[in-house]
């Protein structure tokens, strides 16, 4: 015959822990310690950085090696420049800027000293740049033209370019004219091929 | 001052193909110098003569020695001209010379052969100038046999901006008009 009380304590036992009641205690025990060292930790860091003197502590680290340690190429590869000049308003950065006194400060001499004249002026067309001024006016607005007057004029320099003149003046007409006779389409060559610049032969001094 | 183009009418004209007119009046410069040291020649033998022998000469144009001589006397001219600086006086005056016709400075043997084929532009009855009025490079016929061109030598610029320094006449009134009063 089964024994029944057995079977009984068995269900009650299985349906209470009989741990519960020491967990809850230390439980009640536990959770008020916790916030005790919580306060207790906040006040001790409160009362450590008061007391610290954090300038003296920054005096006493040795940025140099600070930064000896950090990959500088490895940072900068991470920026995004572009992103950063994108939100850079340069056009306000450069109307704060005082010209004048930045180009008071600019030693033009210095900066002049290093110009290799002589490059520069090998990469100018000279020609180019004599062609292109109009040296008619230049003798009229200048003194150029009386020292080129005193130098050269004379009666008879002055009788043979007009006789000269006028000349090239008939040459010239009757070219045109023997032109349209002949109903030439193609202009005549001017020179020969070698002195189509005009500088193989010398300039003939008017006596 | 302004930089614009510059008229064209005033570029120098060194190196460009002389004309007719420029070359007909150095070549009557030519003619007449040539002639006039020829005469003064003559003039002078016929002095030296006369001092020398008492006898008077005279000088006969039909004469053939007179003619030899003149013929002579003008290939030296002109060919001693053209083989040593590649001009005459008159092309000196008129500033035009003679170069190669690739516009080279002349070589003296084209200077003596120019001089030696010119007498040809007189002998076809002057045709032989006609290429210095029809000829794309106004060449002549004896151009042509001597391979040399004629070409301007002067700086028609240089003279042009002398022009332009010339002081004014201060008896010139303004406007360039003359005071008929």
């Amino acid at each position: 015959m089964p024994d029944d009380s057995r079977t009984s304590h068995a269900v009650i036992l299985g349906a209470v822990d009989p741990l519960d009641r020491l967990r809850s205690a230390g439980k009640r025990v536990t959770d008020p310690l916790e916030s005790l060292s919580q306060r207790v930790a906040e006040r001790v860091v409160d009362l450590v950085v008061q007391a610290l003197d954090v300038n003296a502590l920054v005096r006493r680290v040795d940025l140099n090696t600070v930064l000896d340690q950090v990959d500088l190429n490895k940072l900068l590869a991470k920026v995004d420049v572009s992103a950063l000049v994108e939100r850079v308003d340069l056009n306000e950065i450069l109307a704060q800027v005082d010209v004048s006194a930045l180009v008071d400060r600019v030693d033009v001499n210095e900066i002049l000293q290093r110009v290799d004249v002589g490059a520069l002026l090998d990469r100018v067309d000279l020609n180019d740049l004599a062609g292109r001024l109009d040296m008619d006016q230049l003798i009229e607005q200048t003194n150029l033209g009386a020292v080129i007057a005193r130098s050269s004029a004379g009666v008879t320099t002055e009788a043979l370019d007009a006789a000269r003149s006028g000349a090239v003046g008939l040459d010239r007409f009757i070219d045109r004219w023997v032109g349209r006779v002949f109903w030439r389409k193609h202009p005549r060559p001017l020179a020969p091929r070698a002195l189509l610049n005009g500088a193989a032969v010398e300039a003939e001094a008017s006596p | 001052m302004t930089a614009r183009a510059q008229d064209p009418g005033w570029r120098t004209l060194q190196g460009n193909y002389a004309g007719s007119v420029s070359r007909f009046a150095a070549y009557a410069i030519d003619a007449a110098v040539s002639s006039g040291l020829f005469a003064l020649g003559l003039a002078g033998v016929s002095y030296v003569v006369t001092v020398v022998t008492g006898q008077s000469v005279n000088w006969n144009r039909g004469n053939i020695a007179v003619a030899a001589v003149f013929v002579v006397w003008q290939f030296f001219y002109f060919g001693y001209s053209w083989a040593a600086g590649g001009k005459t006086f008159g092309m000196a005056v008129l500033g035009i010379r003679v170069v190669r016709a690739d516009g080279l400075v002349v070589d003296p043997w084209r200077g003596v052969v120019r001089a030696l084929v010119f007498p040809l532009s007189f002998l076809l009855f002057g045709l032989g100038f006609a290429g210095i009025l029809v000829q794309r490079e106004h060449r002549a016929l004896h151009d042509l046999i001597a391979g040399t061109a004629v070409v301007y030598s002067w700086d028609a610029r240089s003279a042009r901006l002398g022009f332009l320094t010339r002081e004014p006449d201060p008896n010139r009134p303004e406007g360039g008009k003359e005071d008929t009063t």
